[in-house]
């Protein structure tokens, strides 16, 4: 289904002007407004492996630099490797292993078969016996760890780098201690005469210990730049390559240690770790959506698709366009939700409403932000969050629609309704309604292509399309006498195609 | 050589499925197997399949010289027998049209490959992966991947006995099977019924 809904032909515009497909949309029921991925924070709820699904606590990922310790990917293609078991057999093993020879003959009777694993690649059959990694007994752990040239360097380093830190941070809190006023308006009389308390508790003789020393940072031997670099060797040129023996600039990155330029040296790598995530509204700061924390579900708990809660506008088909005639274009429109829609279609805004529109919205964004930052109930960890700043749709219209002159309702979805007897309703549709089946809809409307527009010139039209929707889940219960029905806009635009006269 | 005529030589010990079309001289050595709605095409000459090799479901051998290729334009009289080794797996819906195959292939499932390949042994044409033009594999050679990357294995690839025999003792079961010749006696076995 994704495949004609990702063609950009429908889209839907979004607060920050972004258009994008109806799939790739959300819906912020607190604020009633779509929502692109752009307007929603993106936290990081879990790491976990994609092949073993082990959920992964955060700091261990970190720790494990976001990778997982028993899978491994192929260095060749970088698909996932499977264990494949080989028996082999080997002599049973006997107490006496130093023992006279004739025992040797009586041992080798005694076969035993024994299960060895090796790495196996199914997309490239790559091994991990093509590079020399001896067979294992288990399944999981063991495999050798490839031992990198520079690891040991990169370990000081960081180690010194650290220290440094460390260092950087104590001296500003120092500077910091020394630095503040004094609170108390009086001098104080120790200030005067160099008596500190840890020097009267010295003199005391309460504190025999040397001031604590410093953690210094280590001593490192810092890189040396050269210009010189080593000759290419005599046969570079005359040689002929072998291309299969050569990693690919793929499989070098796949390896960022050491960068192998040999397949040769191509070693398993351990697979990254995914994440499941959760996007937040910048506005609101509720969850949008929150996925299960079970690495193996795959359910949300909260799942605001738009999808979900907007009606979907299909492009059907289309007259051929010409020049300066109005041309029909059928679409479809499909209420997702379990209460009946009232649906109007009504103009773009123009240049200046839409300028107005943002100004507006602008407007309550700084007040909103403003409130959010002065109350301190927000906890601090929780920084209001940066509101993607409303802007113009990019996007030129190149047809007008003509409107209907009615607003039509569109039936709920009712996933039993397919399996009943075709019920026409005895509602009195307006001409431009032309199908209607359960919760669907086909309108024809007309389009008149814009003055200056040549052969092969994209028709881009649009609407903006008002529809009831019924909260059915609300946190504020006073309102719900109120019957709920909030009256929303989307902006649709439609590509239906070319001029082709 | 006329195109309809069928001169198909089932070894001994061979199983052939009867849905399988088989068109032209084909000769199948003893110990392989082709199943159901496998094609195998004869056009251009006689085909001669190695022993143990599997032909799967909608694999298509064909043996056909193009006009333009280089061993018609230089003689197109000349018959041409298309040779194909042992322990080779056509797997299901590959396109193979080389003119020259050698043992312990694999051809993968959607694979195709065109009459300009010529192919050594042990090599691998991963699933989906085209190959076109004027080219020959070297033993060992894997093809992988969309963009028809090439690496070399170590050695060849396993052995496929256990699955020949499996498919040998479970097709007669379901299928029925054309019948092999004797080449000795010219009798034929009798065929063995579906149960």
């Amino acid at each position: 289904m994704d495949f004609f809904l990702s063609k950009k032909i429908v889209e839907y515009a979004c607060l920050c002007g972004v258009l994008s497909p109806l799939t790739k949309l959300y819906f912020c029921r607190h604020c009633l407004n779509l929502r692109c991925a752009f307007c929603c924070h993106h936290e990081v709820d879990s790491h976990f492996c994609s092949n073993c699904l082990e959920n992964i606590p955060s700091s261990e990922a970190k720790l494990r630099k976001n990778k997982c310790n028993t899978c491994f990917d192929c260095p060749s293609c970088q698909a996932t490797l499977s264990a494949r078991a080989t028996s082999i057999q080997v002599p049973m093993s006997t107490k006496g292993e130093g023992g006279d020879e004739t025992d040797e003959g009586s041992a080798s009777n005694k076969m035993v078969t024994k299960k060895m694993y090796y790495l196996a690649c199914l997309a490239c059959r790559w091994t991990s016996r093509d590079v020399g990694i001896s067979d294992q007994t288990s399944q999981t752990c063991s495999w050798p760890e490839q031992e990198y040239f520079h690891s040991t360097r990169f370990q000081l380093l960081s180690e010194h780098f650290q220290a440094v830190v460390l260092c950087d941070k104590e001296e500003k809190q120092d500077y910091l201690r020394r630095k503040t006023v004094k609170t108390s308006k009086f001098p104080s009389m120790t200030d005067r005469t160099g008596l500190t308390v840890a020097s009267i508790r010295r003199q005391i003789g309460f504190d025999k210990s040397a001031p604590k020393a410093k953690p210094k940072p280590t001593n490192i031997t810092p890189s040396i730049a050269t210009s010189e670099v080593e000759d290419l060797p005599d046969e570079i040129f005359t040689k002929p390559v072998n291309l299969k023996n050569i990693t690919t600039i793929k499989q070098r990155l796949a390896q960022p240690a050491n960068q192998p330029e040999t397949v040769k040296h191509l070693y398993p790598q351990h697979k990254n770790l995914s994440i499941k995530r959760s996007l937040r509204c910048r506005h609101c700061e509720h969850n949008v959506i929150k996925p299960e924390y079970n690495p193996s579900s795959i359910k949300y708990r909260i799942q605001l698709f738009a999808s979900n809660h907007v009606p979907e506008v299909r492009f059907v088909k289309a007259d051929p366009f010409k020049i300066g005639e109005s041309a029909s274009i059928i679409l479809k429109i499909i209420n997702p939700t379990i209460n009946d829609m009232t649906i109007t279609i009504m103009d773009l805004p123009t240049e200046d409403e839409e300028k107005m529109a943002i100004e507006e919205m602008r407007k309550t964004f700084d007040k909103s932000v403003s409130i959010a930052t002065k109350s301190s109930l927000t906890p601090s960890i929780m920084r209001p969050s940066l509101i993607e700043d409303p802007r113009m749709v990019d996007c030129k219209i190149t047809g007008k629609i003509e409107l209907p002159d009615s607003s039509f309702v569109v039936n709920q979805r009712d996933d039993s309704a397919e399996f009943d007897d075709d019920i026409q309703g005895d509602r009195q549709d307006p001409r431009f309604i032309i199908w209607r089946k359960a919760n669907k809809v086909e309108i024809k409307l007309n389009v008149i292509p814009c003055d200056g527009l040549k052969k092969d010139d994209d028709i881009i039209t649009g609407f903006t399309m008002q529809f009831t929707y019924s909260n059915v889940h609300t946190s504020t219960p006073e309102k719900e006498s109120q019957g709920l029905r909030h009256a929303l806009n989307v902006r649709v635009y439609i590509n239906p195609g070319k001029i082709s006269e | 050589m006329s195109k309809n005529e069928n001169k198909v030589k089932i070894m001994p010990r061979a199983v052939v499925c009867e849905d399988s079309n088989i068109r032209g001289d084909v000769t199948i050595s003893s110990g392989s197997v082709v199943h159901t709605s496998a094609q195998i095409i004869a056009e251009s000459g006689p085909i001669i399949i190695g022993e143990n090799c599997i032909i799967e479901e909608y694999a298509k051998i064909i043996h056909r010289i193009p006009t333009n290729h280089k061993l018609y334009q230089e003689n197109p009289e000349k018959p041409h027998v298309l040779v194909i080794g042992s322990n080779n797996i056509f797997e299901v819906g590959c396109t193979v049209e080389a003119l020259k195959i050698g043992e312990k292939n694999i051809f993968e499932s959607k694979s195709y490959v065109s009459p300009d390949v010529t192919i050594s042994s042990g090599c691998v044409i991963g699933a989906g992966c085209q190959l076109f033009g004027e080219q020959h594999l070297t033993e060992n050679t894997v093809i992988y991947g969309k963009t028809c990357q090439q690496r070399e294995a170590l050695d060849k690839q396993g052995s496929h006995m256990l699955q020949l025999d499996f498919l040998r003792k479970i097709l007669p079961n379901y299928h029925h099977l054309r019948k092999p010749v004797d080449i000795k006696s010219k009798t034929t076995f009798a065929t063995s019924t579906p149960k």
